[in-house]
C-alpha cells in the first residue's frame, strides 16, 4: 500500500512564476484499492501522481510504498515497486524499437539490464499471448516499430507493459486524455479489466467525470495543492457526476469570494 | 590497384570508427565530439605499448580500453554533472590533447622499428604466399603486407560489427537504444539513463580509440594531429551509410555505417587522385557532411509544397 505524507513541493520558488503545487497532501491507498484522483486544472493531481513516481524532489513530506521509505529513491529505482501509463501516448513506448523490444524491457522492469538475450523465444511467445488478448491484430506486428502505430495502440501497450510485471502501484495520469473517444473507450475497459483481475492498487487522475464515477472505489478531490473532499465505499458508488460537477462550482465559488473580498479590503486600505 | 588496396583497408579501419560514431550520434542522439580526441588517443596508447615491446593484438586492445574510459569521461560529465553534451565532448577532447602529449612524450611516435599488427601480417602474408613479397591479383603486383593487412582488416571489422550487432540485442543493449529513442519510456522501466549513457560513450570511445590504434599500425606512426575532424569523417560514414540501407534498425545500420566508411574513402581517395587540393579535405568533408544532413529536409519541404499543389 501507498503512504503519502504531508507533501510539500513548490516550483519556481521566490520567482514571479512561483508555483505552490502541493500544499501538504496526504493520503493512505490501502492494498488492493483504486483510487481517482480529480481537480481543477493546476490543482497539483499530476504533481501528486509525479512526486510519487519521483520525478522530482520533494521539498517536504514522505512516501511510503509496499512498507518502504522510498522518499529518497531515484525515479528508475521506484520504478522497481511502478508501473506508470503516461498522458502523451507517445511517452510510454520506445517508439524507434519493436513491439516485442518494447515489452521485453517491460517484461524486465526494475532489473539491471544485463548481458543475457533480451528477446528469448519464450518471451515472445507469451508476448503474442498477451497482444492477441488486446484484439487490435498486434499480435502479427510485434516485429514492427512503435512508432508505427496509432495513440490508442501505443497507449494499450503501455498498459500492458506497466502490468506485466504485477506493480506494488499503478499510477495511471490522464492516460486517455490525448485519445480520440473510441480508443479512450477501449483503454479504459483494458484498465478496468487488468486491474481488477490482478487487483492492482492503482492511482488514476483524470478529468473525466465519467470516469471519475464509473472507475474506483474511492475519489480524491484535489484543488491549488490540497486535497479538498475524500469520498470511500457506498459514498463512492452513489456518487454521480452532477454531484462532483456542484462540489467544483462551489469551490469556484469560494474562490471568487475569496478574490472579491482581496479586491475589497486592497480598496479599502491600500 | 595499391591505391584501391590502401582506400578500402583504410576505410574498413574508419569503418570501425564509424562504427563508434553510430553509437553515440545515432543510438544516443549525442553528437560527441570525443572522438577527435579518443582517436588520437588509441593511437598513442598503442604506439607507446609497442614500443615497450608489448604485443600488437594487447597494445591495440589496451588502446580501446583507454578510449573507452575516455568516453566514459564524457558521459559522467553529461549524466552525472549535467554539462551539455557537446561542450562534454568538448572539455574530454580538449583534455585529451594534452593527455596524448604526455603518453607520446613528443607530437610524433614512428612504428618503423617495432612490431605491429602489420608486421604480424606481413609473416602471416609471407608465409602463404611461399615467402614471395608480391602476388599477382587481376594482373597487377600487389604487396603481400597490404593485401594480408586488408584481410585482417577485413576479418577484424566483421568480428567486431557481429559482436556490436549481438551486443545491441542483449538487455543491456536494448536498454542503450531505448535510452536514446526515449528516455522517459526507459526510467520508467527502472533503468539509470545516466548509467546507460556513461557506457554506451564508453563503448563508443573504446570503438573509436580501437580505430585510431590499427590506423597507427597501418601507416607507421602515432600523431598528435590525426584526430582532427575525424568526428564529421564518421558522421559522413554514418550518414551515406544510412542513404546506402535505408533502414534504422540496428544490423541495417551497423552494415551502412562500414560501407559508407569504405565507399566515403574510396570517393575521397578518387578526388585526391584526380587532383583535389589535400588541405581541402576536411572542407569539403564538412560541406558533404551538410549538404547530407540539409538535403533530405529541403526535398521533404520540395515535396511537400509540390504536392500541396496538387491536392489544391
Amino acid at each position: 500500500m501507498l503512504d503519502v505524507r504531508d507533501l510539500r513541493k513548490t516550483f519556481f520558488p521566490d520567482t514571479p512564476n512561483e508555483v505552490r503545487a502541493l500544499q501538504g497532501v496526504s493520503c493512505q491507498i490501502l492494498e488492493g484499492s483504486f483510487v481517482v484522483v480529480i481537480g481543477t486544472n493546476g490543482s497539483g493531481k499530476s504533481t501528486l501522481l509525479n512526486a510519487v513516481a519521483g520525478t522530482f524532489p520533494l521539498d517536504a513530506g514522505a512516501i511510503t510504498l509496499a512498507g518502504q521509505d522510498v522518499t529518497g529513491w531515484s525515479e528508475h529505482r521506484r520504478a522497481a515497486l511502478i508501473g506508470r501509463v503516461f498522458q502523451n501516448p507517445f511517452s510510454g513506448t520506445a517508439p524507434g524499437m519493436t513491439i516485442a523490444e518494447n515489452l521485453a524491457m517491460a517484461a524486465r522492469r526494475g532489473h539491471r539490464p544485463g548481458l543475457g538475450w533480451a528477446l528469448p523465444r519464450r518471451l515472445r511467445d507469451a508476448f503474442a499471448d498477451r497482444v492477441r488478448s488486446l484484439r487490435m491484430g498486434l499480435e502479427d506486428r510485434l516485429d514492427n516499430e512503435i512508432g508505427t502505430l496509432s495513440g490508442g495502440q501505443r497507449q494499450a501497450l503501455t498498459l500492458l507493459m506497466a502490468t506485466w510485471r504485477k506493480p506494488a502501484l499503478l499510477l495511471l495520469d490522464e492516460h486517455t486524455a490525448a485519445l480520440d473517444p473510441k480508443s479512450a473507450e477501449q483503454v479504459i475497459a483494458l484498465t478496468h479489466q487488468l486491474v481488477t483481475h490482478d487487483h492492482l492498487t492503482t492511482l488514476m487522475v483524470t478529468h473525466a467525470m465519467s470516469q471519475a464515477v464509473n472507475l474506483g472505489d474511492s475519489l480524491i478531490m484535489m484543488h491549488r495543492g490540497r486535497i479538498i473532499h475524500a469520498l470511500a465505499g457506498e459514498d463512492k458508488r452513489r456518487v454521480r457526476a452532477e454531484d462532483l460537477l456542484a462540489r467544483f462550482d462551489e469551490v469556484r465559488r469560494m474562490d471568487q469570494l475569496d478574490a472579491g473580498a482581496a479586491s475589497l479590503l486592497a480598496a479599502n486600505y491600500m | 590497384m595499391n591505391l584501391l588496396l590502401g582506400s578500402l583497408t583504410i576505410g574498413l579501419i574508419l569503418g570501425v570508427l564509424a562504427l563508434g560514431v553510430y553509437i553515440s550520434f545515432r543510438i544516443f542522439n549525442f553528437a560527441d565530439i570525443t572522438v577527435d580526441g579518443s582517436i588520437t588517443l588509441g593511437a598513442a596508447v598503442a604506439a607507446v605499448l609497442l614500443l615497450r615491446g608489448w604485443p600488437p593484438v594487447l597494445a591495440t586492445l589496451a588502446a580501446a580500453l583507454a578510449g573507452g574510459v575516455a568516453g566514459a569521461v564524457t558521459g559522467i560529465l553529461h549524466a552525472k554533472f549535467r554539462i551539455h553534451g557537446l561542450l562534454s565532448g568538448i572539455l574530454v577532447m580538449t583534455a585529451l590533447y594534452s593527455v596524448n602529449l604526455r603518453i607520446m612524450g613528443r607530437s610524433n611516435v614512428p612504428l618503423l622499428s617495432v612490431t605491429t599488427l602489420a608486421e604480424r601480417a606481413e609473416t602471416l602474408g609471407l608465409a602463404c604466399s611461399g615467402g614471395r613479397a608480391a602476388v599477382w591479383v587481376w594482373g597487377w603486383e600487389v604487396p603481400v603486407r597490404d593485401l594480408m593487412f586488408l584481410a585482417f582488416s577485413v576479418a577484424g571489422v566483421a568480428l567486431i560489427a557481429g559482436l556490436l550487432y549481438l551486443f545491441l540485442n542483449t538487455r543491456l543493449g536494448t536498454a542503450m537504444r531505448a535510452t536514446g529513442d526515449n528516455p522517459q519510456m526507459i526510467c520508467a522501466q527502472g533503468v539509470d539513463t545516466g548509467l546507460m549513457i556513461i557506457l554506451g560513450l564508453g563503448l563508443s570511445n573504446a570503438l573509436v580509440a580501437f580505430s585510431g590504434a590499427v590506423l597507427a599500425q597501418y601507416q607507421g606512426f602515432a600523431d598528435v594531429q590525426m584526430g582532427i575532424g575525424m568526428v564529421v569523417w564518421g558522421l559522413a560514414s554514418v550518414i551515406m551509410g544510412e542513404s546506402l540501407v535505408r533502414a534504422r534498425r540496428p544490423g541495417f545500420m551497423i552494415v551502412g555505417a562500414i560501407f559508407g566508411a569504405v565507399l566515403f574513402r574510396l570517393l575521397v581517395a578518387i578526388a585526391l587522385r584526380f587532383g583535389m587540393n589535400p588541405n581541402d579535405l576536411k572542407l569539403i568533408t564538412a560541406l558533404f557532411v551538410f549538404a547530407a544532413l540539409v538535403l533530405p529536409g529541403v526535398a521533404d519541404r520540395v515535396f511537400k509544397r509540390a504536392g500541396g499543389r496538387a491536392h489544391a
